[in-house]
């Protein structure tokens, strides 16, 4: 018999908490450590759970970055941005080599750099260039997963380089494992070593997981909770990101994984923390005054602080991501919108939307972008039971 | 030699294309197929990824014609590619018209041999000719 158990998000925003009869939401206090925020709001729930029964997920800081450099758009670039995203890591910006010198170097540390290129018996891909645009790079670990030829030349010019093998098989087909796990275990090591979240072991006996790994472990359970009917898409709209989970059917793709479920981050498109790159996206976008008029508001609503300009934002949040992900924009991914039966709804967007305003946004861009009635039916998540059905399958 | 083959565009003919990659396997390339359904692009950078010498596409429902004329200007992009030979064989048009008003069209578009509704070994023997003499030159 399972023990009643207490599940603990900590997002970028707020944290939730739940046991088995209820779920509680708090705004966080960033004066306070997350530890103390929670025993403050909630200490009396957590004492009354030994270590073992609780269960604690985070996507507080929004995870690692990464910057990806390869030779080609549809193989290394592809692949190495699938893994990255399956692994929960953002992608700061990716660098096709032939072009290396025209690229600006972002400033911020970068947490870790991908390098791939060539399956293993092509060789002398990478070069002078190469070595040159990373003594100008910022990052904390780099990686390279191409042709296993260049391996050892390369780890020569390069210190701290870890060497895996390569991503791209003798097929051209994609090979995960390696990469992911490395990524992964990275980002759970970034995760336990932030000094809140080392806190908060303190509380709990059990692994503490990033969010969207957990979220995207969910997924083939979800029909035990909700009535969805394949294929469907997930949207999480958040403080700080926008998380999208889709199955594979829904791509029109050269990539052959033995992954179900696929996942796509836009770092920003939050409504809170990275609320001024939203609106920047919005007002970029050709639709979207068409959108503000079908909502009965003005574009002043940007500069003000209230429920309905929040509601605003996350309706934009919402279509600019179906947009993103559309044909309609030639993005890393188009997913096959029309052939979709649910979108599913999670994160903050369910507690400040109603249902209709979420259905009035997606029949708003079917009908505006891809020019259809097409109507799928949308699934919302109140009550984060796709993140509890995570947490409690996943025992570590 | 590695040769990277592929039917382009929406094209699903199966058949042919892993003829193709048979017939090249038994003369001793490095086959490196990409199946049916691939777009331009994917060609090229399956030639970056694998360092081909050839790239060989194929077209049977006929719509290498609309594809083929974007294949200059993308070549163009590439900085790796300048050897590359490439070939393109099958069905070239939608519809009848004769090789002789096909082939010079393709070589315009950027092929260095075209194969209209040619048989296969024909084909891949003026392959191995061109291949020869490339390499005396
Ligand atoms: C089987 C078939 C189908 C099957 C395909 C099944 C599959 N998954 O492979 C199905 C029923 C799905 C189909 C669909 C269609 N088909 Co069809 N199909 C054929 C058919 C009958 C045989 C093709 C075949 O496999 N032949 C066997 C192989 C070995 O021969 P091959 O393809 O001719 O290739 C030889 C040469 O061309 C050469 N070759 C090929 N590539 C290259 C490359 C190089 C470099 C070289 C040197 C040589 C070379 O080598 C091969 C061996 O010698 C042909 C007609 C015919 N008899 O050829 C039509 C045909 C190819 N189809 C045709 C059409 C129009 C279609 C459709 C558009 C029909 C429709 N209206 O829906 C769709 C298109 C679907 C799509 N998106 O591509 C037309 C194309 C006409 C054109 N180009 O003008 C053909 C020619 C029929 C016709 N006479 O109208 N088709």
């Amino acid at each position: 018999m399972s023990r009643a158990k207490l599940l603990i998000d900590v997002g970028s925003t707020y944290f939730k908490v739940s046991t088995p009869s209820s779920i509680e939401q708090h705004f966080r206090d960033f004066n306070k450590d997350i530890l103390d925020d929670l025993t403050h709001k909630c200490g009396e729930t957590i004492h009354a759970y030994k270590k073992e029964d609780i269960y604690i997920c985070s996507s507080a800081n929004g995870g690692l970055s990464t910057l990806i450099i390869g030779i080609t758009e549809s193989f290394s670039l592809k692949y190495a941005t699938n893994i990255a995203f399956n692994s929960g890591i953002n992608i700061i910006d990716k660098v096709l080599y032939q072009n290396i010198q025209e690229y600006s170097v972002p400033s911020d540390l970068i947490d870790v750099v991908i390098v791939v290129g060539g399956i293993d018996s092509s060789c002398d891909i990478f070069g002078e260039p190469l070595f040159s645009y990373l003594k100008m790079l910022k990052y904390s670990n780099i990686v390279y997963v191409g042709s296993g030829k260049d391996a050892s030349k390369i780890q020569e010019k390069i210190p701290n380089l870890v060497v895996l093998p390569n991503i791209i098989d003798h097929r051209l087909h994609i090979v995960e494992e390696n990469l992911k796990e490395y990524l992964t275990n990275l980002y759970q090591l970034d995760i336990e070593g932030k000094e809140d979240i080392k806190n908060l072991y303190t509380i709990t006996a059990n692994q503490i997981y990033s969010t969207p790994y957990i979220v995207n472990q969910t997924l083939p359970f979800i029909g035990t909770k909700f009535s969805v009917v394949n294929p469907f898409i997930l949207i999480d709209i958040g403080g700080a990101t926008t998380d999208i989970h889709y199955s594979k059917d829904l791509v029109d793709d050269n990539i052959v994984t033995t992954n179900e479920y696929d996942r796509l981050v836009f770092k920003k498109l939050g409504v809170f923390k990275s609320k001024e790159s939203l609106i920047f996206s919005a007002k970029n976008n050709e639709f979207v005054y068409e959108l503000l008029t079908h909502l009965k508001v003005t574009e002043n609503i940007f500069e003000q602080q209230s429920e309905k300009a929040l509601q605003v934002l996350m309706q934009l949040a919402l279509f600019l991501v179906l947009c993103k992900i559309s044909h309609y924009k030639k993005a890393y991914i188009n997913l096959k919108l029309l052939s979709i039966n649910s979108i599913v709804l999670t994160g903050g967007i369910t507690k400040v939307l109603a249902d209709a305003q979420m259905e009035d946004i997606i029949s708003f861009f079917y009908k505006k972008i891809l020019n259809s009635n097409h109507n799928p039916s949308v699934v919302m998540d109140h009550n984060y039971d796709i993140w509890t059905l995570g947490l409690t399958n996943n025992k570590g | 030699m590695k040769v990277v083959i592929g039917v382009v565009g929406n094209d699903i003919h199966v058949v042919a294309n892993r003829l193709i990659e048979l017939s090249l396997g038994a003369r001793g390339f490095e086959v490196f197929n990409l199946g049916v359904n691939t777009y331009l692009e994917e060609f090229f950078d399956a030639a970056v990824e694998t360092n081909a010498d050839v790239l060989l596409i194929s077209s049977l429902n006929g719509e290498a014609e609309g594809w083929s004329r974007e294949v200059k200007l993308l070549r163009s992009k590439y900085k790796t590619l300048d050897k590359l030979v490439m070939v393109i064989g099958g069905n070239l048009v939608v519809g009848t018209a004769s090789a002789e008003e096909i082939v010079p069209k393709y070589k315009k578009y950027g092929f260095d041999l075209v194969f209209h509704q040619v048989d296969l070994n024909t084909g891949l023997d003026a392959l191995e000719v061109y291949l020869g003499e490339r390499k005396i030159s």
